[in-house]
């Protein structure tokens, strides 16, 4: 575990080096048209590219993760994060040079183990927030300053979600036999209703183990169309705001002997965006409130899950389902929106650039 | 038309008094104050006015003199510069209200000036479409006329206050108000009851221009009221549902498919009111959306003429109806959001405040 001073020291530098190149963005359009012919020589060229990009790329938030304001970088778990990110940059950097086909099998292999490593970034990373906040007093009201803490966080998670994809896509074009339409990670057909039906029966099966019973899920659009994206993006998308919209009916309407409302899913096909509306009168949100629910601050849970758990899903998490949701749309150019009517229920606006021609947000 | 000492030293006063501090007045407090429109109050009120007025409309004054790209010379914005700056000395030189006969006097005087600023919107849009003209031939706008956009938004929300001020003042000498009313006040104001209103009136411009008009239904309590300025709401709800119903003409007028009707649902709330306005008419690129709220954006082909009716209604005028709204949202605390589903519809919500300290 603990390398020799000299050792330590020379990473040290190395880490700093590389966190100050500039990082390469990558279009989803790019990402299809390259992975549509994996042939050895491209597969080559990819690993080469991920063994000069990833590194950069995990150097940055190791520096950042050492950096963080309120002494959030000297919590148990956030050094924990840190130490991931130090032992992938090694594992990286220290790999020779992709020269021949086995050379980028063994690479390949590698990043694969590289992104098991991270798995449990997001509810360690919440628990370095939830160890803070504790220290903080707990009190409901943050320092000012602490906005920089929430604008970090976008950042990591959002080139933690970049650097998966990467690795993702790169491994998963090895597949020797893929469903035809899929490209890497990418479905070049994807239905969005389709897939909101899918998202919408595991959504109500959680709800049922949680609640007993749960409303109905109405969907809406046409069932011919479709569109190149990202199956787990767009899948992780639409069950937390489906669970989210199913959870707020259940509790307004469990104890009621009114009928409760469906929620509703509308996929509108547009010329730039395909925008998929999550719609329920679950009772709303006051606006005052609406800013906190795009915080990592925040939760509507009473305690975040057990870190060894299963990767836990339940209806209520560590409450980071909404900005994660919102980075996920915005990493290939689209966005999240939620707009509530207090007293009557909550509207959710997912639009997703059809274009592709958007690059990776890097910061 | 004054002589050059006099304008130096109006002038000066406008700087003068540009520069004071302004003071707010919340929904609340005009609500409690107007309950009670005794001789006293009334005259309270006037002196209030002829100290806060003046700094208002200097200010204004001012920052016409001074914007950007040359919008300061244009001969409509010269225009609504003097009509500051004449109602500026009117007030100033009115002799200090002291008794119910001066308050009289004031509240013709400050009524009148109302009128004169009638066609402060339409001017300055002439004016920037003068500027458009001369400085931007093509269709590209130079980085920094967003501070044009800022000012008006400022500018704008300004005179909203100023002639809220002034009309409220003038009406709580109304001699016999409607129950529930006070000034321009609604305390139990139905906003049901408006998006009906409202409706119908956007309804027969649809008519009158198209022919024809999709229906409108509106879902909510009917019997939950809130105190409001009914014509605030008014004018919000029948510009959202104007547009709505021109969006979903424009996109069924050719088909045959049936023209989905325009839905208006009221949310009433601890914090707030919301009103949702929502229509199938096929939405706006998600690139577009924020050209909606600027000044310099318009679907119409030529402001309407300055000297016709006054806020000439056309379904389509001079694409002020949504940066304007969402400044009346925002005067009491309140918003407009618009979200748009290209390929489906708008949905349009007016958020107002219910409860304002």
């Amino acid at each position: 575990m603990a390398s020799t001073e000299p050792v330590a020291r020379a990473v040290a530098e190395e880490v700093a080096r590389w966190g100050a190149m500039r990082q390469t963005g990558v279009t989803l359009r790019y990402m299809m048209e390259f992975g549509a012919r994996p042939t050895e020589r491209n597969l080559l060229r990819s690993a080469q590219f991920l063994q000069r990009e990833l590194p950069i790329r995990i150097a940055r938030r190791a520096l950042d993760l050492d950096t963080l304001p309120f002494g959030l970088s000297a919590k148990p778990a956030v050094l924990k994060v840190r130490d991931w990110y130090l032992d992938s940059f090694r594992d990286i950097r220290y790999f020779p040079e992709v020269r021949n086909r086995d050379d980028e099998l063994a690479f390949t292999q590698m990043i694969k183990m590289v992104r098991v490593r991270h798995t449990n970034v997001v509810p360690t990373m919440a628990l370095g927030v939830q160890q803070l906040k504790k220290d903080l007093g707990g009190t409901k009201a943050f320092p000012p300053g602490i906005d920089e803490i929430h604008q970090f966080l976008d950042r990591f998670y959002m080139s933690r979600i970049g650097i998966r994809m990467l690795i993702g896509q790169h491994v998963a074009l090895h597949e020797p036999d893929p469903e035809p339409g899929v490209i890497g990670l990418i479905s070049t057909k994807l239905s969005p209703m389709r897939l909101a039906q899918l998202a919408s029966e595991d959504a109500r099966a959680i709800c049922m183990r949680e609640y007993g019973s749960s409303p109905d899920v109405n969907i809406y659009g046409d069932p011919d169309f479709t569109f190149p994206y990202v199956t787990p993006h767009l899948h992780l998308m639409m069950f937390e705001l489906v669970k989210n919209s199913l959870r707020a009916v259940q509790e307004r309407y469990m104890n009621s002997d009114k009928h409760a409302p469906p929620v509703r899913i509308i996929v509108a096909d547009g010329a730039e965006d395909v925008t998929i509306k999550i719609s329920d009168e679950g009772g709303g949100i006051p606006r005052s409130g609406l800013s906190r629910i795009f915080t990592y601050l925040y939760s509507t849970a009473e305690n975040p899950p057990d870190l060894d758990g299963h990767n836990g899903v339940t209806m209520a998490g560590y409450g980071y389902g909404i900005p994660i949701s919102r980075l996920y749309a915005r990493y290939f150019g689209g966005d999240l929106q939620i707009i509530s009517m207090e007293g009557y229920g909550t509207d959710a606006y997912l639009h997703l650039s059809r274009l592709g021609d958007s690059e990776e947000p890097l910061h | 038309m004054a002589s050059e000492p006099v304008a130096r030293a109006v002038a000066e006063e406008v700087g003068r008094w540009g520069s004071m501090k302004q003071t707010g007045v919340s929904l609340r407090y005009m609500m409690e104050f107007g309950s009670r429109p005794t001789e006293r109050n009334l005259l309270l009120s006037a002196q209030f006015l002829q100290k806060e007025l003046p700094i208002r409309i200097a200010r204004r004054a001012l920052e016409l003199d001074s914007l950007p790209f040359g919008l300061s010379s244009k001969p409509a914005i010269l225009k609504v510069r003097d009509w500051y700056l004449d109602s500026f000395r009117d007030i100033r030189y009115f002799p200090e209200v002291r008794t119910r006969n001066d308050e009289l006097a004031f509240t013709q005087m400050i009524k009148m000036i109302k009128v004169r600023h009638n066609n402060v919107v339409p001017t300055m849009a002439l004016g920037v479409q003068q500027l458009k003209k001369d400085q931007f031939r093509t269709r590209k706008i130079p980085t920094g006329f967003d501070e044009i956009h800022e000012f008006l938004d400022r500018f704008y929300m300004s005179r909203i206050g100023i002639r809220m001020l002034i009309g409220q003042h003038v009406a709580l000498h109304d001699p016999d108000p409607e129950p529930g009313v006070i000034g321009l006040i609604n305390t139990e104001l139905s906003p049901i009851q408006v998006a009906q209103a409202a409706s119908e009136d956007a309804r027969s411009i649809c008519l009158r221009e198209y022919g024809s008009a999709p229906d409108i239904n509106i879902y909510g309590d009917p019997t939950f009221t809130f105190p409001y300025v009914s014509s605030h709401l008014h004018l919000m709800l029948f510009e959202l549902v104007k547009n709505s119903l021109r969006a979903v003409q424009e996109r069924y007028m050719n088909s045959d498919k049936d023209v989905p009707p325009v839905r208006i649902i009221v949310a009433d709330g601890a914090e707030d009111v919301t009103i949702k306005v929502s229509d199938e008419g096929g939405g706006i690129p998600r690139s577009g959306l924020p050209r909606i709220f600027t000044y310099l954006y318009s679907t119409a082909k030529n402001p309407p003429e300055i000297d016709g009716p006054s806020e000439g209604v056309t379904m389509a005028g001079y694409g002020y109806g949504l940066p304007i709204s969402r400044l009346y949202a925002r005067y009491f605390g309140g918003d407009l959001q618009i979200i748009s589903m290209e390929g489906y519809g708008r949905k349009t919500r007016p958020i107002l405040e219910d409860k304002q300290d």
